[in-house]
């Protein structure tokens, strides 16, 4: 296969005009060579202390909501540190949703992710804010939704990690639905 | 015989940061061998998500998570990378939306298509190089054996669009799966380059799974469709049925949607709204935020895809399936929609000349 330096496309030449030559650089670089900052973090951080540096919460814009009214919550994942860190995670699924404990407000299982590790990675002092919305609808099969009964819900939300509760990598608010 | 081509119960999903995004959700087709078969669909319904999953060439975040995938009756799968490389390009070929990206910049063109009849036909250069050349005359690039030599950049469009044709031609496969092959390029090279699609597929007697989201190219070519929404079939049917009898408000929708000649209204009927985020579907028929016939239910249920005569559940024999609840519990106020098929062009050339007159 003829390839593109085996054509004239680029042709180098020291007597003519407008050819591209050897660059020459008769300076030294002043710049500070930039390291891989988050292959070194994750390096160097400990993995039991990982979980120390990233917050989770949920919040909602109201306490109280009217029968059928979708409800809005936003979830924000802060690392706190000045350098990035990643969690590792026990699926390539980063985080999730729920709604009395129920994963996405499903009382069925909606997915089964790979069994293979994944890892939810943080900028320096990064913060992740996904907005989602609970339509106040449970899912009771795969096919089927029936509306949640009026009173107090619990809205989560947790990285996918084996203990988050434990080590704090999950929030929860509650919220009322009112007739 | 077993059929070309049977996709059973396929499961795409996208581990994203922002959620899970659910491409293809069970999706079942079959493909026989010489069929046209046509997936249409809006931007983001996953036909070219499925089209890359029959290829296995979905890459990361992106994972198949069920399904089967047979293709003369063995699991694609199933298979190993290598057995996988051996049917790509040879058995299964695909033709890519953008001609340019899918051409390597620094390898001339003729290089590009030989490196593959040489790779899975076992030709010598020189023969490679005489069937590229006859393949490429064969698609209508002019002057071919000069062209051979020439880099994807001293191509047209529409000449880059054919050379990943005759890529796809190079190696006779049964089976073409072409992404969108005409979205890059003007009418009339669209309307060229599927004449020689089509004429070429019946020459060689091979399958195209065509993948469009212009229904007026799925009238021209293919025997029968697929109409995607949210990652899920919504409307299986031949052609002529889906055209003149749609069963799904969505399909109804494309349709009212086409430009025609003649056509008297001032404003295009559109489908209001866009296709819902893929990490978030809504409840029960992903449709119905956007349906004029939804009703409660259509919240509460999701709709299986079922056959439209006897209302059982369609199976990848059924000659006309759609997802409605419609055709299974029924909506109380019906599917209120009508078709009207205009007569024969001539009548459409009057109404067009008499609408000029009116304004």
């Amino acid at each position: 296969m003829r390839r593109i330096y085996e054509s004239d496309a680029i042709h180098r030449d020291d007597d003519e005009a407008h050819v591209p030559n050897e660059r020459r650089r008769n300076t030294t670089l002043q710049a500070m060579r930039s390291v891989p900052s988050s292959t070194l973090s994750d390096l160097l951080v400990p993995r039991r202390l990982r979980h120390r540096f990233v917050t989770v919460d949920v919040q909602t814009p109201e306490q109280e909501y009217a029968v059928g009214e979708p409800i809005p919550f936003a979830v924000t994942i802060r690392n706190r540190m000045p350098f990035p860190v990643s969690i590792p995670t026990v699926s390539p699924l980063l985080w999730e949703w729920t709604v009395d404990g129920n994963v996405e407000a499903s009382e069925v299982p909606l997915r089964d992710p790979p069994e293979e590790a994944g890892s939810f990675a943080f900028d320096r002092g990064e913060r992740k804010e996904f907005r989602k919305r609970w339509d106040q609808l449970v899912r009771v099969s795969d096919s089927e939704w029936t509306p949640a009964a009026p009173g107090t819900h619990t809205i989560g939300a947790a990285i996918n990690t084996a203990d988050a509760e434990r080590t704090g990598l999950s929030a929860e608010t509650t919220v009322e639905i009112v007739r | 015989m077993a059929p070309l081509l049977e996709v059973k119960d396929l499961t795409v999903r996208f581990y994203t940061q922002e959620g899970v995004v659910t491409a293809v959700d069970g999706l079942s087709y079959r493909i026989e061998s010489g069929e046209k078969f046509g997936v249409v669909g809006e931007s983001g319904a996953g036909k070219s998500v499925t089209a890359l999953s029959v290829l296995r060439l979905i890459d990361s975040p992106g994972q198949i998570e069920s399904g089967e995938i047979l293709f003369k009756g063995e699991d694609l799968l199933e298979m190993s990378e290598s057995e996988i490389r051996s049917i790509r390009g040879n058995e299964i070929a695909m033709i890519f939306q953008d001609a340019q990206t899918a051409l390597n910049p620094v390898y001339s063109v003729g290089g590009q298509i030989a490196e593959a009849i040489e790779h899975h036909l076992d030709y010598t250069p020189e023969e490679a190089r005489d069937r590229t050349i006859q393949l490429l005359d064969r698609v209508g690039i002019p002057e071919a054996e000069a062209r051979f030599s020439d880099y994807p950049h001293e191509f047209s469009g529409g000449m880059q669009q054919r050379a990943i044709i005759a890529m796809a031609l190079s190696c006779d496969p049964d089976l073409i799966v072409a992404d969108e092959p005409t979205t890059a390029l003007d009418v009339t090279i669209e309307a060229q380059i599927l004449d020689e699609l089509r004429e070429l597929a019946d020459e060689f007697d091979t399958a195209i799974q065509l993948i469009t989201h212009d229904l007026g190219v799925i009238a021209e070519v293919c025997d029968r469709v697929m109409v995607m929404y949210a990652g899920k079939p919504v409307e299986k049917a031949s052609v002529e049925e889906l055209y003149y009898d749609p069963k799904h408000p969505y399909t109804v929708g494309l349709m009212s949607s086409i430009p025609r000649v003649g056509d008297g209204r001032d404003r295009l009927q559109t489908i209001p709204g866009t296709m819902p985020d893929l990490v978030e579907l809504p409840s029960g028929c992903s449709f119905h935020p956007r349906c004029p016939f939804a009703e409660e239910q259509c919240t509460r249920t999701e709709p299986a895809l079922t056959d439209v005569e006897t209302g059982r559940e369609a199976t990848l024999d059924t000659e006309h399936a759609a997802a409605c609840i419609e055709y299974t519990e029924g909506l109380s106020q019906g599917l209120t929609y009508s078709v009207e098929v205009d007569g024969p062009a001539d009548d459409a050339v009057s109404q067009y000349v008499e609408g000029d007159s009116r304004e």
